[in-house]
Protein backbone atom coordinates (compact mmCIF):
# COMPACT_ATOMS: atom_id res chain seq x y z
CA UNK A 1 0.00 0.00 0.00
CA UNK A 2 1.43 3.18 -1.05
CA UNK A 3 1.92 5.70 2.02
CA UNK A 4 0.36 9.17 2.32
CA UNK A 5 3.61 11.21 1.44
CA UNK A 6 2.73 14.46 3.53
CA UNK A 7 2.28 11.94 6.46
CA UNK A 8 5.25 10.00 5.83
CA UNK A 9 6.75 13.51 5.52
CA UNK A 10 5.69 15.11 8.88
CA UNK A 11 6.53 11.58 10.39
CA UNK A 12 9.91 11.97 8.95
CA UNK A 13 10.60 15.69 10.30
CA UNK A 14 8.88 15.32 13.58
CA UNK A 15 10.73 12.22 14.79
CA UNK A 16 12.66 13.28 18.11
CA UNK A 17 16.03 13.48 17.24
CA UNK A 18 18.96 14.60 19.73
CA UNK A 19 22.11 14.88 17.11
CA UNK A 20 20.71 15.44 13.88
CA UNK A 21 18.93 18.44 12.51
CA UNK A 22 16.37 17.80 9.60
CA UNK A 23 15.46 20.96 6.84
CA UNK A 24 13.24 20.46 4.39
CA UNK A 25 13.02 21.81 1.06
CA UNK A 26 9.79 21.09 -0.54
CA UNK A 27 11.27 23.06 -4.20
CA UNK A 28 13.37 20.80 -4.47
CA UNK A 29 12.29 17.19 -2.64
CA UNK A 30 15.78 17.62 -0.88
CA UNK A 31 16.48 16.75 2.68
CA UNK A 32 19.30 18.66 4.28
CA UNK A 33 20.78 16.64 7.34
CA UNK A 34 23.37 18.46 9.71
CA UNK A 35 24.81 16.26 12.59
CA UNK A 36 25.82 17.67 16.10
CA UNK A 37 27.15 14.99 18.29
CA UNK A 38 27.72 15.36 21.43
CA UNK A 39 30.01 15.68 22.90
CA UNK A 40 32.08 14.47 20.24
CA UNK A 41 31.46 15.02 16.78
CA UNK A 42 32.15 11.23 15.89
CA UNK A 43 29.76 8.41 14.81
CA UNK A 44 28.54 6.96 18.39
CA UNK A 45 25.87 4.41 18.48
CA UNK A 46 23.27 7.07 19.07
CA UNK A 47 24.39 9.24 16.24
CA UNK A 48 24.24 6.51 13.86
CA UNK A 49 20.94 5.18 15.37
CA UNK A 50 19.59 8.40 14.24
CA UNK A 51 21.19 8.01 11.25
CA UNK A 52 19.68 4.89 10.07
CA UNK A 53 16.19 6.00 11.41
CA UNK A 54 16.27 8.77 8.67
CA UNK A 55 17.46 6.44 6.31
CA UNK A 56 15.11 3.55 6.69
CA UNK A 57 12.30 6.42 6.57
CA UNK A 58 13.37 7.78 3.22
CA UNK A 59 13.70 4.09 1.56
CA UNK A 60 9.91 2.83 3.19
CA UNK A 61 8.61 6.06 1.03
CA UNK A 62 10.08 6.03 -2.30
CA UNK A 63 9.99 9.35 -4.37
CA UNK A 64 9.82 11.14 -1.32
CA UNK A 65 13.01 12.25 -1.06
CA UNK A 66 15.56 13.24 -4.28
CA UNK A 67 18.12 14.93 -2.53
CA UNK A 68 19.82 14.04 0.52
CA UNK A 69 22.49 16.69 1.72
CA UNK A 70 24.56 16.04 5.00
CA UNK A 71 26.42 18.83 6.80
CA UNK A 72 27.76 19.49 9.95
CA UNK A 73 27.11 22.11 12.34
CA UNK A 74 29.91 22.04 14.67
CA UNK A 75 32.57 25.00 13.50
CA UNK A 76 35.33 23.69 12.33
CA UNK A 77 34.99 19.63 12.37
CA UNK A 78 33.03 17.69 9.83
CA UNK A 79 33.48 14.11 11.64
CA UNK A 80 36.08 12.43 13.26
CA UNK A 81 34.59 9.28 12.46
CA UNK A 82 35.06 6.21 14.97
CA UNK A 83 33.99 6.65 18.41
CA UNK A 84 37.53 6.00 19.85
CA UNK A 85 36.81 6.24 23.90
CA UNK A 86 34.04 3.30 22.91
CA UNK A 87 36.73 1.35 20.92
CA UNK A 88 38.69 1.55 23.61
CA UNK A 89 36.41 0.67 26.24
CA UNK A 90 35.13 -2.43 23.71
CA UNK A 91 38.57 -3.57 23.67
CA UNK A 92 39.46 -3.51 26.67
CA UNK A 93 36.40 -5.41 27.86
CA UNK A 94 37.45 -8.07 25.10
CA UNK A 95 33.94 -7.63 23.54
CA UNK A 96 34.45 -8.77 20.11
CA UNK A 97 30.87 -9.27 20.03
CA UNK A 98 29.71 -5.27 20.39
CA UNK A 99 33.04 -3.98 18.18
CA UNK A 100 31.41 -6.35 15.13
CA UNK A 101 28.27 -4.56 15.90
CA UNK A 102 29.65 -1.25 16.42
CA UNK A 103 31.26 -2.38 12.57
CA UNK A 104 28.48 -3.68 10.99
CA UNK A 105 26.35 -0.84 11.68
CA UNK A 106 28.49 1.10 9.87
CA UNK A 107 28.59 -0.55 7.08
CA UNK A 108 24.79 -0.42 6.93
CA UNK A 109 24.86 3.07 6.62
CA UNK A 110 27.42 3.02 3.85
CA UNK A 111 25.68 0.52 2.04
CA UNK A 112 22.38 2.22 2.25
CA UNK A 113 24.57 5.40 1.15
CA UNK A 114 26.15 3.29 -1.80
CA UNK A 115 22.32 2.06 -2.90
CA UNK A 116 21.00 5.62 -2.82
CA UNK A 117 20.90 5.81 -6.46
CA UNK A 118 18.80 2.91 -6.45
CA UNK A 119 16.19 4.24 -4.34
CA UNK A 120 16.30 7.12 -6.59
CA UNK A 121 18.10 9.73 -3.77
CA UNK A 122 20.88 11.72 -5.30
CA UNK A 123 23.38 12.35 -2.38
CA UNK A 124 25.58 15.82 -1.99
CA UNK A 125 27.78 16.68 0.85
CA UNK A 126 29.50 19.59 2.15
CA UNK A 127 33.31 19.13 4.23
CA UNK A 128 33.54 22.36 6.43
CA UNK A 129 36.57 21.48 8.74
CA UNK A 130 38.25 18.55 9.93
CA UNK A 131 37.46 15.25 8.78
CA UNK A 132 39.29 11.66 9.96
CA UNK A 133 39.07 8.10 9.84
CA UNK A 134 35.49 6.79 9.61
CA UNK A 135 34.67 11.01 8.96
CA UNK A 136 36.13 10.45 5.87
CA UNK A 137 34.94 7.12 5.12
CA UNK A 138 31.22 8.20 5.41
CA UNK A 139 32.24 11.33 2.95
CA UNK A 140 33.50 8.41 0.43
CA UNK A 141 29.27 7.18 -1.06
CA UNK A 142 28.11 10.25 -1.76
CA UNK A 143 27.59 11.36 -5.46
CA UNK A 144 28.60 14.99 -4.90
CA UNK A 145 31.68 15.63 -2.31
CA UNK A 146 32.03 19.61 -1.99
CA UNK A 147 34.90 20.20 0.53
CA UNK A 148 36.05 24.04 1.85
CA UNK A 149 39.24 24.58 0.81
CA UNK A 150 40.33 24.61 4.54
CA UNK A 151 39.10 21.42 5.39
CA UNK A 152 41.42 18.51 6.05
CA UNK A 153 40.74 14.99 5.75
CA UNK A 154 42.95 11.47 5.98
CA UNK A 155 42.61 8.22 7.77
CA UNK A 156 44.87 8.13 10.75
CA UNK A 157 44.05 4.71 11.97
CA UNK A 158 47.63 3.26 11.24
CA UNK A 159 49.28 5.51 13.43
CA UNK A 160 47.37 3.34 16.46
CA UNK A 161 48.12 0.02 14.40
CA UNK A 162 44.49 -0.18 12.64
CA UNK A 163 42.98 0.56 9.32
CA UNK A 164 39.77 2.14 8.32
CA UNK A 165 37.27 -0.70 8.15
CA UNK A 166 34.36 0.72 6.90
CA UNK A 167 34.58 1.44 3.21
CA UNK A 168 37.77 3.04 2.84
CA UNK A 169 39.32 0.62 0.77
CA UNK A 170 36.25 -0.15 -1.70
CA UNK A 171 35.27 3.27 -2.58
CA UNK A 172 39.11 4.82 -2.22
CA UNK A 173 40.05 2.06 -4.86
CA UNK A 174 36.55 2.69 -6.65
CA UNK A 175 37.40 6.88 -7.02
CA UNK A 176 41.12 6.89 -6.93
CA UNK A 177 42.98 3.69 -7.91
CA UNK A 178 44.56 0.91 -6.15
CA UNK A 179 47.88 3.16 -5.51
CA UNK A 180 46.47 6.08 -4.37
CA UNK A 181 44.15 4.05 -1.60
CA UNK A 182 46.99 2.06 -0.57
CA UNK A 183 48.96 5.60 -0.13
CA UNK A 184 46.37 7.55 2.09
CA UNK A 185 45.33 4.24 3.89
CA UNK A 186 49.01 3.17 5.00
CA UNK A 187 50.43 6.16 5.59
CA UNK A 188 48.24 7.55 7.86
CA UNK A 189 49.06 11.41 6.60
CA UNK A 190 46.62 14.20 6.21
CA UNK A 191 45.59 15.34 3.32
CA UNK A 192 43.81 19.05 2.34
CA UNK A 193 41.03 19.76 -0.06
CA UNK A 194 43.31 20.67 -3.00
CA UNK A 195 45.45 17.21 -2.42
CA UNK A 196 42.05 14.78 -2.26
CA UNK A 197 40.64 16.71 -5.51
CA UNK A 198 43.50 15.87 -7.31
CA UNK A 199 42.96 12.12 -6.03
CA UNK A 200 39.43 12.56 -7.64
CA UNK A 201 38.22 11.67 -3.99
CA UNK A 202 36.67 15.52 -3.92
CA UNK A 203 34.33 16.68 -6.69
CA UNK A 204 34.03 20.52 -6.30
CA UNK A 205 36.72 22.88 -3.79
CA UNK A 206 34.80 26.32 -2.53
CA UNK A 207 36.17 28.94 -1.01
CA UNK A 208 35.56 28.74 3.34
CA UNK A 209 32.38 30.01 3.27
CA UNK A 210 30.96 29.77 0.05
CA UNK A 211 29.84 26.08 0.66
CA UNK A 212 26.43 26.92 0.95
CA UNK A 213 26.13 28.38 -2.17
CA UNK A 214 27.68 25.53 -3.68
CA UNK A 215 25.16 23.22 -2.40
CA UNK A 216 22.60 25.00 -4.53
CA UNK A 217 23.94 25.57 -7.03
CA UNK A 218 24.68 21.33 -7.20
CA UNK A 219 21.20 20.86 -6.26
CA UNK A 220 19.86 23.55 -9.27
CA UNK A 221 22.46 21.87 -11.95
CA UNK A 222 21.27 18.37 -10.84
CA UNK A 223 17.92 18.59 -10.34
CA UNK A 224 16.97 18.96 -14.25
CA UNK A 225 18.64 15.87 -15.25
CA UNK A 226 17.69 13.74 -12.16
CA UNK A 227 16.72 10.47 -13.20
CA UNK A 228 19.63 11.07 -15.88
CA UNK A 229 21.87 11.00 -13.66
CA UNK A 230 20.72 8.50 -11.40
CA UNK A 231 20.69 5.82 -14.18
CA UNK A 232 24.16 7.02 -15.32
CA UNK A 233 25.22 6.68 -11.43
CA UNK A 234 23.15 3.44 -10.90
CA UNK A 235 25.38 1.79 -14.01
CA UNK A 236 28.23 3.07 -12.35
CA UNK A 237 27.72 0.70 -9.77
CA UNK A 238 27.43 -2.27 -11.85
CA UNK A 239 31.00 -1.17 -13.66
CA UNK A 240 32.88 -0.70 -10.62
CA UNK A 241 30.51 -2.60 -8.15
CA UNK A 242 31.23 -2.57 -4.36
CA UNK A 243 29.83 -5.99 -2.50
CA UNK A 244 27.93 -5.68 0.88
CA UNK A 245 29.58 -8.65 1.39
CA UNK A 246 33.36 -7.23 0.59
CA UNK A 247 32.69 -4.39 2.84
CA UNK A 248 31.14 -7.03 5.72
CA UNK A 249 34.45 -9.45 5.53
CA UNK A 250 36.84 -5.82 5.93
CA UNK A 251 35.08 -5.02 9.02
CA UNK A 252 34.86 -8.15 10.54
CA UNK A 253 39.08 -8.47 10.12
CA UNK A 254 39.06 -4.92 11.42
CA UNK A 255 37.15 -6.26 14.35
CA UNK A 256 39.67 -9.04 15.20
CA UNK A 257 42.57 -6.68 14.79
CA UNK A 258 40.93 -3.74 17.28
CA UNK A 259 41.03 -7.03 19.61
CA UNK A 260 44.62 -7.13 19.11
CA UNK A 261 45.65 -3.32 19.83
CA UNK A 262 48.47 -3.30 22.33
CA UNK A 263 48.54 -1.04 25.73
CA UNK A 264 50.62 1.49 23.61
CA UNK A 265 47.90 1.55 20.97
CA UNK A 266 45.10 2.10 23.02
CA UNK A 267 46.55 4.59 24.68
CA UNK A 268 47.74 6.42 21.47
CA UNK A 269 43.81 6.43 20.47
CA UNK A 270 43.07 7.78 23.95
CA UNK A 271 45.47 10.85 23.15
CA UNK A 272 43.41 11.53 19.96
CA UNK A 273 40.50 11.05 21.30
CA UNK A 274 41.62 14.02 24.11
CA UNK A 275 42.29 15.91 21.59
CA UNK A 276 38.97 15.68 19.60
CA UNK A 277 37.46 16.79 22.72
CA UNK A 278 39.66 19.95 22.53
CA UNK A 279 38.87 20.63 18.91
CA UNK A 280 35.02 20.13 20.38
CA UNK A 281 35.29 22.14 23.00
CA UNK A 282 36.22 25.22 20.72
CA UNK A 283 40.18 25.08 20.54
CA UNK A 284 42.38 25.83 17.70
CA UNK A 285 44.18 22.73 18.39
CA UNK A 286 42.93 19.29 17.83
CA UNK A 287 42.93 15.75 16.12
CA UNK A 288 44.51 17.08 13.37
CA UNK A 289 47.27 18.51 15.26
CA UNK A 290 47.52 15.60 17.45
CA UNK A 291 48.29 13.44 14.50
CA UNK A 292 50.47 16.37 13.13
CA UNK A 293 52.56 15.62 16.35
CA UNK A 294 52.45 12.26 15.93
CA UNK A 295 53.94 11.84 13.01
CA UNK A 296 56.75 14.70 13.55
CA UNK A 297 57.82 12.43 16.69
CA UNK A 298 57.13 9.23 14.47
CA UNK A 299 59.39 10.71 11.73
CA UNK A 300 61.66 11.69 14.82
CA UNK A 301 61.73 8.22 16.21
CA UNK A 302 62.04 7.06 13.21
CA UNK A 303 65.26 9.31 12.50
CA UNK A 304 66.94 8.31 15.33
CA UNK A 305 66.38 4.99 16.10
CA UNK A 306 65.46 3.44 12.32
CA UNK A 307 62.25 2.01 13.69
CA UNK A 308 58.66 3.67 14.28
CA UNK A 309 58.61 3.40 18.11
CA UNK A 310 55.38 4.49 19.82
CA UNK A 311 57.22 3.83 23.31
CA UNK A 312 57.22 7.87 23.74
CA UNK A 313 53.34 7.65 24.25
CA UNK A 314 53.06 4.95 26.36
CA UNK B 1 19.51 -9.09 20.35
CA UNK B 2 22.58 -7.13 21.32
CA UNK B 3 24.31 -8.27 24.41
CA UNK B 4 23.65 -6.86 27.97
CA UNK B 5 27.19 -4.74 27.84
CA UNK B 6 26.57 -3.46 24.49
CA UNK B 7 23.49 -2.09 25.23
CA UNK B 8 24.56 -0.86 28.91
CA UNK B 9 27.69 0.85 27.04
CA UNK B 10 25.33 2.43 24.51
CA UNK B 11 22.60 3.85 27.15
CA UNK B 12 25.16 5.04 29.34
CA UNK B 13 27.03 6.37 26.47
CA UNK B 14 26.52 10.14 27.17
CA UNK B 15 27.27 9.80 30.91
CA UNK B 16 30.47 7.85 30.16
CA UNK B 17 31.44 10.50 27.79
CA UNK B 18 30.10 13.35 30.05
CA UNK B 19 32.64 12.32 32.39
CA UNK B 20 35.59 11.96 29.84
CA UNK B 21 35.14 15.35 28.11
CA UNK B 22 34.56 17.30 31.09
CA UNK B 23 37.32 20.32 31.47
CA UNK B 24 38.49 19.38 35.06
CA UNK B 25 39.02 15.47 34.22
CA UNK B 26 41.00 16.80 31.02
CA UNK B 27 43.09 18.95 32.35
CA UNK B 28 44.44 16.39 35.12
CA UNK B 29 44.84 13.48 32.73
CA UNK B 30 47.08 15.99 30.78
CA UNK B 31 48.65 18.00 33.32
CA UNK B 32 47.94 16.14 36.45
CA UNK B 33 46.60 18.44 39.76
CA UNK B 34 48.57 19.65 42.55
CA UNK B 35 49.09 17.98 46.13
CA UNK B 36 46.30 19.98 47.75
CA UNK B 37 44.18 19.09 45.20
CA UNK B 38 45.11 15.35 44.71
CA UNK B 39 45.02 15.19 48.50
CA UNK B 40 41.48 16.31 48.38
CA UNK B 41 40.87 13.43 45.71
CA UNK B 42 42.48 10.58 47.36
CA UNK B 43 40.32 11.50 50.43
CA UNK B 44 37.25 11.49 48.53
CA UNK B 45 38.36 8.16 46.87
CA UNK B 46 39.18 6.76 50.46
CA UNK B 47 34.80 6.80 51.31
CA UNK B 48 33.75 5.71 47.83
CA UNK B 49 36.42 2.68 48.25
CA UNK B 50 35.68 2.25 51.92
CA UNK B 51 32.07 1.67 50.94
CA UNK B 52 32.58 -0.29 47.87
CA UNK B 53 32.86 -3.90 49.46
CA UNK B 54 29.88 -3.05 52.12
CA UNK B 55 28.02 -1.65 49.22
CA UNK B 56 28.62 -5.19 47.18
CA UNK B 57 27.43 -7.11 50.07
CA UNK B 58 24.30 -5.77 50.84
CA UNK B 59 23.65 -6.30 46.90
CA UNK B 60 25.13 -9.79 47.01
CA UNK B 61 22.68 -11.03 50.16
CA UNK B 62 19.72 -9.69 48.48
CA UNK B 63 20.24 -11.12 44.89
CA UNK B 64 17.81 -13.78 44.05
CA UNK B 65 18.90 -17.36 43.60
CA UNK B 66 17.97 -17.69 39.54
CA UNK B 67 21.14 -14.71 39.95
CA UNK B 68 23.51 -17.24 41.85
CA UNK B 69 25.82 -16.16 39.12
CA UNK B 70 25.84 -12.53 39.83
CA UNK B 71 26.39 -13.39 43.61
CA UNK B 72 29.43 -15.50 43.16
CA UNK B 73 30.95 -12.66 40.80
CA UNK B 74 30.69 -10.24 43.67
CA UNK B 75 32.06 -12.85 46.33
CA UNK B 76 35.09 -12.61 44.20
CA UNK B 77 35.09 -8.98 43.67
CA UNK B 78 34.76 -8.00 47.31
CA UNK B 79 37.55 -11.19 47.90
CA UNK B 80 39.73 -9.10 45.29
CA UNK B 81 39.31 -5.19 46.78
CA UNK B 82 39.24 -6.32 50.70
CA UNK B 83 41.96 -3.83 51.60
CA UNK B 84 42.20 -1.79 49.34
CA UNK B 85 41.17 1.35 51.20
CA UNK B 86 44.62 0.98 53.05
CA UNK B 87 46.03 1.24 49.76
CA UNK B 88 44.35 5.04 49.39
CA UNK B 89 45.37 5.76 52.69
CA UNK B 90 49.05 4.53 51.99
CA UNK B 91 48.96 6.64 49.14
CA UNK B 92 47.97 9.78 51.09
CA UNK B 93 50.29 9.42 53.93
CA UNK B 94 52.89 9.32 50.87
CA UNK B 95 51.29 12.76 49.61
CA UNK B 96 51.76 13.92 53.85
CA UNK B 97 48.14 12.83 55.03
CA UNK B 98 48.34 10.56 58.26
CA UNK B 99 45.99 7.98 58.57
CA UNK B 100 43.83 9.13 61.67
CA UNK B 101 43.50 12.39 59.14
CA UNK B 102 42.11 10.21 56.65
CA UNK B 103 39.77 8.09 59.21
CA UNK B 104 38.58 11.21 60.48
CA UNK B 105 38.09 13.10 57.28
CA UNK B 106 34.77 13.93 56.22
CA UNK B 107 33.31 13.14 53.00
CA UNK B 108 31.54 15.78 50.50
CA UNK B 109 28.05 15.96 49.90
CA UNK B 110 28.70 14.51 46.13
CA UNK B 111 30.48 11.45 47.99
CA UNK B 112 27.56 10.86 50.79
CA UNK B 113 25.70 11.39 47.61
CA UNK B 114 27.37 8.85 45.59
CA UNK B 115 27.81 6.26 48.20
CA UNK B 116 23.77 6.48 49.79
CA UNK B 117 22.84 5.80 46.63
CA UNK B 118 24.44 3.02 45.76
CA UNK B 119 23.50 1.40 49.30
CA UNK B 120 19.81 2.22 47.99
CA UNK B 121 20.18 1.05 45.34
CA UNK B 122 21.34 -2.29 46.83
CA UNK B 123 18.84 -2.46 49.03
CA UNK B 124 15.57 -0.84 47.32
CA UNK B 125 15.90 -0.52 43.34
CA UNK B 126 17.37 -3.83 42.87
CA UNK B 127 20.48 -5.67 43.80
CA UNK B 128 22.17 -5.91 40.26
CA UNK B 129 22.51 -2.63 40.21
CA UNK B 130 25.88 -2.88 42.04
CA UNK B 131 27.13 -3.69 38.78
CA UNK B 132 26.21 -0.23 37.25
CA UNK B 133 28.09 1.10 39.84
CA UNK B 134 31.27 -0.92 39.43
CA UNK B 135 30.87 -0.70 35.61
CA UNK B 136 31.13 2.85 35.82
CA UNK B 137 33.95 3.23 38.35
CA UNK B 138 35.86 0.19 36.33
CA UNK B 139 35.27 2.19 33.28
CA UNK B 140 36.94 4.93 34.79
CA UNK B 141 39.95 3.13 36.57
CA UNK B 142 41.00 0.87 33.49
CA UNK B 143 40.56 4.06 30.75
CA UNK B 144 41.85 6.49 32.70
CA UNK B 145 43.44 5.73 35.41
CA UNK B 146 47.07 4.96 33.64
CA UNK B 147 46.71 8.25 32.03
CA UNK B 148 46.16 10.18 35.34
CA UNK B 149 48.55 7.76 37.46
CA UNK B 150 51.34 8.59 35.32
CA UNK B 151 49.97 12.51 35.13
CA UNK B 152 50.13 12.68 38.59
CA UNK B 153 53.35 10.77 38.87
CA UNK B 154 55.11 13.92 36.64
CA UNK B 155 53.55 16.49 38.13
CA UNK B 156 54.03 15.85 41.87
CA UNK B 157 57.60 14.27 41.01
CA UNK B 158 56.62 11.10 42.68
CA UNK B 159 58.88 8.04 42.63
CA UNK B 160 57.34 4.56 41.21
CA UNK B 161 54.30 3.90 42.70
CA UNK B 162 54.75 5.98 45.72
CA UNK B 163 51.42 7.97 46.38
CA UNK B 164 49.40 6.76 43.11
CA UNK B 165 49.34 2.45 43.85
CA UNK B 166 45.99 2.40 44.12
CA UNK B 167 44.90 4.68 40.87
CA UNK B 168 47.90 3.08 39.03
CA UNK B 169 46.98 -0.54 40.02
CA UNK B 170 43.56 -0.32 39.33
CA UNK B 171 44.31 0.88 35.90
CA UNK B 172 45.73 -2.23 34.96
CA UNK B 173 43.85 -4.49 37.34
CA UNK B 174 40.19 -2.97 36.08
CA UNK B 175 41.00 -3.44 32.88
CA UNK B 176 41.21 -7.14 33.61
CA UNK B 177 37.76 -7.10 36.04
CA UNK B 178 36.12 -5.11 32.72
CA UNK B 179 36.58 -8.94 30.75
CA UNK B 180 34.76 -10.44 33.61
CA UNK B 181 32.02 -7.72 34.38
CA UNK B 182 30.96 -7.96 30.41
CA UNK B 183 30.66 -11.60 31.32
CA UNK B 184 28.45 -11.75 34.25
CA UNK B 185 26.30 -8.94 32.79
CA UNK B 186 25.82 -10.24 29.27
CA UNK B 187 23.92 -12.80 31.45
CA UNK B 188 21.57 -10.77 33.46
CA UNK B 189 17.88 -11.21 31.42
CA UNK B 190 15.73 -9.80 33.69
CA UNK B 191 14.35 -6.18 32.35
CA UNK B 192 14.07 -4.54 35.81
CA UNK B 193 17.77 -6.07 36.63
CA UNK B 194 18.70 -4.28 33.30
CA UNK B 195 17.17 -1.08 34.17
CA UNK B 196 18.46 -0.72 37.51
CA UNK B 197 21.96 -1.47 36.42
CA UNK B 198 21.75 1.24 33.80
CA UNK B 199 20.65 3.92 35.87
CA UNK B 200 23.23 2.93 38.53
CA UNK B 201 26.01 3.47 36.06
CA UNK B 202 24.36 6.72 34.73
CA UNK B 203 24.18 8.05 38.26
CA UNK B 204 27.76 7.00 38.86
CA UNK B 205 29.33 8.43 36.23
CA UNK B 206 27.44 11.90 36.89
CA UNK B 207 28.55 11.92 41.16
CA UNK B 208 32.14 10.47 39.98
CA UNK B 209 32.21 13.29 37.71
CA UNK B 210 30.60 15.93 40.89
CA UNK B 211 33.41 14.62 43.22
CA UNK B 212 36.57 15.22 40.25
CA UNK B 213 34.63 18.85 39.45
CA UNK B 214 34.62 19.72 43.34
CA UNK B 215 38.24 18.95 44.25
Amino acid sequence: MKRDPTAALTTLMTRPYKYIRLEWSEELAALRLRTCVKPIQCYSLAAMAELQRVFSDIAENPGLVKHYVMTSDVPGVFNFGGDLSLFVLLIRARDIESLRMYGRRCIDLVWWMENASKLGVHTTVLVQGDTLGGGLESVMPFHKVIFERSAQAGFPEVLFNLFPGMGAWDFTIRKAGFAIANEMILSGRLYTAEQLQRRSLVDLIVEDGEGEAAIEAVLRSVNPRLRGTLAALEARRHAAPITYESLMTIVDQWTETALQLTDRDLRLMERLARAQVRKAGGGNEGAVAEIKQIELDTAWGEERTGVTEWGAFA
Amino acid sequence: MLPFFADLVMRTDEARRDFETNPVVLDAVAHGMSIERYRKLLLELYHVVWHFNPVCAAAASRVPDAQRQVRYFLYEHMHEESGHEEWVMNDLEAVGVAHADTRAHTASLHTLALNGYNYWAADRRHPCSVLGMMYALEVIASVYGGTFSSAIRESLLLEGDRGVSFISSHATMDAEHMVTLRQVLNTITDDDAREAVVESATLNFFYFTRVFESV
